[in-house]
């Protein structure tokens, strides 16, 4: 990936009235349901550039931002499209597929990085808005070849099974450890709820946790 | 160093590190330049034709390539087959609408914002007609499926004179029947379904999550035309399958074929709500069992009929009653009857422990129910029907231990405190009940081969085309490999999920490490005549001349009079970076001779709030006799998680079917409840020690998905026990328990 | 998701300014990016305010003030809230999950849109994302929908946990609009009845924003408590809830406040079973007397009708619970 080069690249400048909306219609007959599979609006382009495509940015109307993301401490310069998630930015953008794409609508917590040291899903996070905040993901847990204690712990304690989700797992307890709500299983418990496994490793997910709790080896 | 069932250890998973440093590397992780974003257009009604799709606005979109649908297909060949394509039909190749959200078409842009984008501007005119969507409806013209595993789907074993079940029921001091209804419900492993494919030449890499490498080249050769020789599947890391990653869906044959056209790698990744319609799942079932008693609790006959919901697209729908109530039991009258009802929905498939999973709901819980209305502790009845013979077939069984499964529980879990009233325990706000039932699943073996390759680094290589589904199968190739050759675990080098590899069938029906097992062995074996043979041929060796008979393996080393040395030791010697052998095993001679099952018992403990209803599962335990275990750390998570899985099965999960639309209402993991952390109580498991030697040299019969069966009637049970009220329609929700 | 521009607000007058008809206020975004990769919200526009000075959390002579901008999690700990109004706490701990609570602001939590899934269904009718498109709820998926405060247009649940515990405390919301002007609007009266026009989900105008909410004081909410009831344990919205304060003197109730969720299609407040209360010793057969109360008007669809006694149940036990 070369930050500054991206595909989706467009010039900037472009305005944002290009783009006329006509409402769908959804008609019903006799008999007949004739549904639509975007009932929303059909957009037409008000102008096209010759050969009838418009140039990218005009007939979308989108306004490329130029950001700086800083992500496990090192700083990449993108030109992103104020659509993309800090998701798909980590994982499209900056080759980093740690963090994963479970359900894409904050009900899972497959995502869950950290945001100036908090938790939170990345999938709901606009990219351009934690430009010049610090984002935390699974990739930058470890110190070279040393794991992070909760890290450990999850190794330790079996804590995974398909390890889908544990990257999310991971940095849900990290936070939670911080947060220091871990006073009793049924506390760990409630705090990783968030994150979905459906291969069922909660409880020694809750395990692990309470060992680094215990430990104080997290801090 | 086979032929003996090798010890239990308890090793990290040899995969862990990748896991907890989010190094490795699934289907939508795999770094392919230049990779094209495809996007899933999917139908909005259930049944008719798509009449026209305007995509005009879709191709004008920025970024966007191509815009496929079925009146611009891409090219498949074939018709789809429910075992490979997971129904019976290819993607694009004609209009017709089988069931809502079938896919229609795929947009691929350069990103993914972009092609998501560009498919809501693509707008579909359908003729659309009124979908069969309802079980209930469908009840009255449900059909017989055909053979099932073998045998009939009504099938009947009687008494000498008996002359039918009803009579046999009649005749019983007691009789009891109860209807036992659940919704579909999705695999929702977490890990949505993704394909990438990159040509090269004329070669298809196709990075995809499966469990089987194997059927997905099958799957993906016949629908492109090409051989299968052109076509790698590369599957390392799967985030969950149960059973979902085993068909070959549209997805991957849509991403080969476009980027085939297209002169590019596409990637389609199904977003979550796609995976609902494009994927599999379990059918719904209603299901009666009628069970005849004498007084005693001597179980004499036994009628089990199940309606599962099909597709009429095709699919593997849900046999009930032929996986359970066809020998849990020792009745001298079994009726089972197995039927289908075809509607236009998506495919369903298998979903972990298939069969036994809705099958045992039904039984179980009219055992419960027999035992509360003969007043008899239901761990006893259960012990006084324990089959000891496969009926019908009086052939035993090659090592069942159910009894001491429901000793050992009973024990763990304080079963003789309980007092047998419904009702009778109150912990402040809320009411307590416990509950027993029976696990079982089937041992089940498939040819399977391994390559064992020495290496002159000093390390071995393990490989094998199966995969690792969080199942551990990374770490048993090199726990199983690492104890054939008499060398440390950290010294193995496995390798698994790449149909390049050693052939196997792949990870499905509890079955990976018992067919995988067995080859690890008979690789090693190979392997060390291997070296051996180029030990005493090679003119360099030290050994070059020495009788092959003389040589003895031992740890690394190969040892003659007067010679030891190790094999990076020979391997250098004699100029080779690599020695190598494969091995293969199958189902061996005594398949046939007996049967082969595991089977385990769950004890529940429930709590139900007395004002508002809500079920809390507070304790369980549950105990396993799956013979030999290989790796006790991961074979506890599996049934843990196999438990976890009955839980949802119990209390939250149903995918809400509209019966006028055919729509799934709750397609999202919002709305389709999955249990999370706080829904799970400590889960005691214990694995009896009993290696079954007849089924394989291993012991081991597999544990995936025996973990699952019987729990939500367990649940159920303990549920009955808590409040006095019986719920025979999963899930069981609070509004079923509010007085 | 439809492309829109993006434009990071530096003061609240520049917010305001930048704001127009097809515009968006981004703030945890838990809601708006949702909703707008599902294309239920379109915005061409969308104004990042997470820069504005909305935050704080403080206790003058008015009571307790929340600033809009301020994240669940951070009020949810806050000591002023847990000590003062236990019942904010709980409401918003067991709203959502940890993640989306460091997300999601207090202005966004109030402003968070149905839960409904044909609303959230772009392929499906609503006459809330659609207005006249119909309302497949009544006779279709509705479990989780409202029994009270519904009409043939809509029966979606209002889903904000935090606004109901608002609502039990006659709680305000301050706005503010272009120029500066502001005014402040009881919670109570600021979410509409879905009626004919379900699209009007609240009396905010055209470039409004929410600046703070305002708790007015009340010693006695420190006895308080919000009981939320889920088919899950966690990470779930409610199938019922209520928000409970009580001031008992001598095991009698001097007063009262009790409102719902996951009943009704805004936060419901329950005056009657109040009044039912007050002045009665805090007996179960007293509350379970007054939670009849609860359920006056209620309209029951073909998949909730369990919620008529679930809401009356959880009242009692939300109220048997703060008597302790």
């Amino acid at each position: 990936m070369t930050p500054g080069s991206e595909p989706d690249a467009t010039p900037a400048g472009a305005g944002l009235s290009r783009r006329g909306v006509l409402r769908g219609t959804a008609v019903a007959s006799a008999g007949l349901a004739v549904g639509t599979a975007a009932p929303g609006a059909v957009p037409t382009p008000a102008t096209a550039a010759p050969g009838g495509v418009a140039p990218a940015s005009e007939a979308a109307g989108v306004r490329p931002v130029d950001l700086r993301l800083t992500v496990n401490g090192r700083t990449a310069r993108l030109r992103l499209d104020p659509r993309v998630t800090l998701l798909d930015a980590l994982r499209e953008r900056l080759g980093l597929t740690g963090t994963k794409k479970g359900c894409d609508r904050g009900q899972c917590g497959a995502c869950t990085v950290h945001v100036d040291g908090r938790r939170v899903l990345a999938c709901l996070t606009l990219a351009v808005t934690v430009a010049d905040r610090r984002v935390t993901t699974i990739e930058g847990l470890s110190e070279g070849d040393r794991l992070h204690p909760v890290q450990r712990a999850f190794l330790d304690h079996d804590a995974f099974q398909c390890g889908f989700c544990t990257p999310g797992q991971i940095m849900s307890a990290v936070a939670l450890l911080a947060e220091g709500h871990t006073g009793s299983d049924d506390e760990i418990r409630e705090q990783m709820s968030g994150n979905i496994c459906r291969c069922g490793a909660y409880e020694n997910i809750v395990a692990a946790i309470r060992t680094v709790a215990r430990t104080g080896a997290a801090r | 160093m086979s032929g003996s069932a090798p010890r239990t250890v308890s090793v990290s998973r040899v995969d862990g590190r990748l896991k907890v440093t989010g190094a490795a590397r699934y289907a939508a992780d795999q770094p392919v330049d230049r990779v094209a974003h495809g996007y899933l257009l999917l139908s909005t009604v259930a049944r008719g034709t798509v009449r026209a799709m305007d995509v005009a606005a879709a191709e004008r979109a920025p970024g966007v390539l191509a815009v496929f649908t079925p009146f611009r297909p891409v090219e498949l060949h074939g018709t789809g087959n429910p075992f490979s394509v997971g129904h019976r039909w290819l993607p694009l190749q004609d209009t017709e609408v089988r069931y809502y959200g079938q896919v229609i078409g795929l947009v691929v842009a350069e990103t993914f914002e972009q092609a998501r984008d560009a498919a809501a501007l693509v707008r579909a005119e359908y003729d659309a007609h009124p979908p069969a969507a309802s079980l209930p409806d469908g009840i009255p013209g449900a059909t017989d499926p055909g053979p099932i595993m073998g045998e009939p789907a009504r099938l009947e074993f009687l008494a000498p004179g008996v002359e039918s079940i009803e009579a046999a029921l009649a005749a019983s001091e007691v009789t009891l029947s109860g209807r036992y209804t659940q919704p579909i419900k999705h695999h929702c492993a977490m890990e949505p379904h993704a394909a990438t494919a990159e040509w090269q030449d004329d070669g298809l890499t196709l990075y995809t999550g499966t469990q089987s490498a194997t059927l997905t080249v099958g799957a993906v050769a016949a629908a492109l035309g090409v051989a299968p020789t052109q076509v790698r599947v590369v599957s390392p890391h799967v985030g969950g399958g149960f059973g979902n990653k085993i068909a070959t869906w549209a997805h991957p044959l849509l991403a080969a074929a476009a980027a085939r056209v297209l002169g590019r790698p596409v990637k389609v990744v199904l977003t979550r709500e796609q995976t609902f319609t494009v994927t599999g799942h379990r059918s719904g079932l209603a299901q009666t069992v009628t069970l005849g008693a004498r007084r005693d609790g001597t179980l004499v006959a036994v009628r089990h009929e199940a309606y599962a919901t099909q597709s009429a697209s095709g699919g593997t729908f849900e046999a009930a009653a032929h996986t359970t109530s066809r020998y849990l039991y020792r009745a001298e009258n079994i009726h089972l009857d197995q039927r289908i009802v075809t509607l236009d929905i998506p495919p369903p498939t298998w979903m972990r422990a298939p069969g036994q999973e809705s099958g045992s709901f039904a039984l179980e819980t009219a055992l419960d129910e027999l035992a509360v209305e003969l007043g008899i502790d239901p761990v006893t009845l259960r012990l006084r029907n324990d089959a000891t013979v496969y009926p019908g077939r009086n052939v035993p069984w090659s090592s069942k231990h159910l009894a001491e499964c429901y000793e050992v529980g009973a024990r763990r879990f304080g079963w003789d405190r309980r007092d047998p009233v419904p009702r009778s325990t109150i912990d402040g706000d809320w009411l307590v009940g416990t509950g027993v039932a029976t696990a079982n699943y089937p041992g089940e073996r498939f040819p399977a081969s391994v390559r064992i390759r020495f290496r002159a680094d000093g390390t071995v290589g393990v490989d094998s085309a199966t995969a690792d589904l969080g199942t551990g199968m990374w770490t048993v190739l090199a726990v199983l490999g690492a104890e054939s050759l008499g060398l440390p675990v950290d010294r193995i080098r496995p390798d698994l999920g790449d149909s390049t590899l050693a052939p196997n069938i792949g990870a499905f029906g509890s079955g990976a490490t018992a067919s995988t097992g067995p080859a690890v062995a008979a690789a090693a074996r190979a392997a060390i005549a291997e070296l051996v043979r180029v030990a005493v041929t090679h003119e360099d060796s030290p050994l070059y001349g020495v009788p092959a008979e003389e040589i003895d393996y031992d740890h690394g080393r190969l040892v003659a009079p007067g010679v030891r040395i190790g094999f990076p030791a020979l391997l250098g010697a004699v100029g080779l970076d690599t020695v190598e052998a494969t091995g293969s095993a199958g189902p061996g001679p005594d398949h046939g001779r007996y049967a082969f099952t595991s089977f385990g018992a769950h004890f529940c403990e429930v709590r139900v709030n007395r004002w508002t209803g809500e079920p809390r599962v507070s304790r369980i335990t549950t105990v396993i006799d799956a013979g030999a275990i290989i790796n006790a750390t991961t074979a506890r998570s599996q049934i843990v998680g196999g438990v976890i899985f009955g839980i949802g099965q119990a209390l939250l999960e149903g995918s809400r079917l509209e019966p006028a639309t055919g729509r799934i209402a709750n397609a999202n993991l919002a709305d389709y409840l999955l249990p999370v952390n706080a829904d799970v109580p400590p889960i005691d498991v214990h694995f009896l020690d009993h290696p079954d030697t007849l089924f394989n040299p291993l012991g081991a019969r597999g544990i995936g998905e025996i973990g699952t069966v019987g729990v939500a009637a367990a649940i159920g049970n303990a549920v009955y026990h808590a409040t006095g009220r019986r719920v025979r329609d999963l899930p069981i929700t609070l509004d079923k328990l509010l007085d | 998701m439809r492309p829109f521009a993006y434009a990071a607000a530096r003061s609240l007058p520049q917010a305001l300014e930048q704001v127009g008809a097809d515009s968006a206020y981004l703030a945890g975004g838990t809601t708006l990016v949702d909703l707008m990769k599902l294309e239920v919200l379109t915005p061409r526009r969308v104004v990042d305010i997470n820069g504005l000075p909305l935050r704080g959390v403080w206790v003058d002579r008015d009571g307790l003030h929340l600033g809009a901008l301020e994240r669940m999690s951070d009020v949810a700990a806050h000591q002023l809230v847990a000590d003062g109004y236990p019942l904010l706490s709980q409401a918003l701990c067991q709203s959502a999950s940890a993640q989306l609570r460091n997300m999601a602001s207090i202005g966004g939590n109030l402003l968070q849109r149905v839960r409904c899934g044909y609303y959230r269904d772009t392929a499906s009718p609503c006459n809330r994302r659609e207005p006249g498109t119909g309302c497949p709820a009544v006779h279709g998926e509705n479990r989780g929908h409202a029994i009270l405060g519904t009409s043939d247009s809509c029966v979606a649940t209002h889903p904000s946990d935090l606004a109901v515990a608002l609502v039990a405390l006659d709680a305000s919301v301050r706005l503010v609009r272009r120029g500066g002007a502001t005014r402040a609007v009881r919670l109570a009266d600021f979410y509409r009845l879905p009626g004919d026009t379900p699209h009007l989900e609240h009396d905010l105008r055209p470039g409004e924003l929410i600046t703070r909410v305002t708790v007015p004081p009340l010693a006695w909410a420190r006895r308080s408590t919000y009981l939320k009831i889920r088919d899950r344990r966690s990470y779930e919205f409610a199938l019922a809830s209520a928000a409970v304060a009580l001031d008992l003197a001598g095991g009698r109730i001097r007063d009262v406040r009790v409102a719902v969720g996951g009943v009704g299609t805004r936060p419901w407040r329950l005056p009657a079973v109040e009044a039912a209360l007050r002045g009665r010793p805090l007996r179960v057969e007293v509350a379970e007397a007054a939670a009849e109360r609860a359920v006056d008007g209620a309209r029951p669809l073909s998949q909730n009708g369990f919620k008529t006694t679930l809401v009356r149940r959880v009242i009692v036990r939300a109220l048997m619970r703060v008597a302790g």
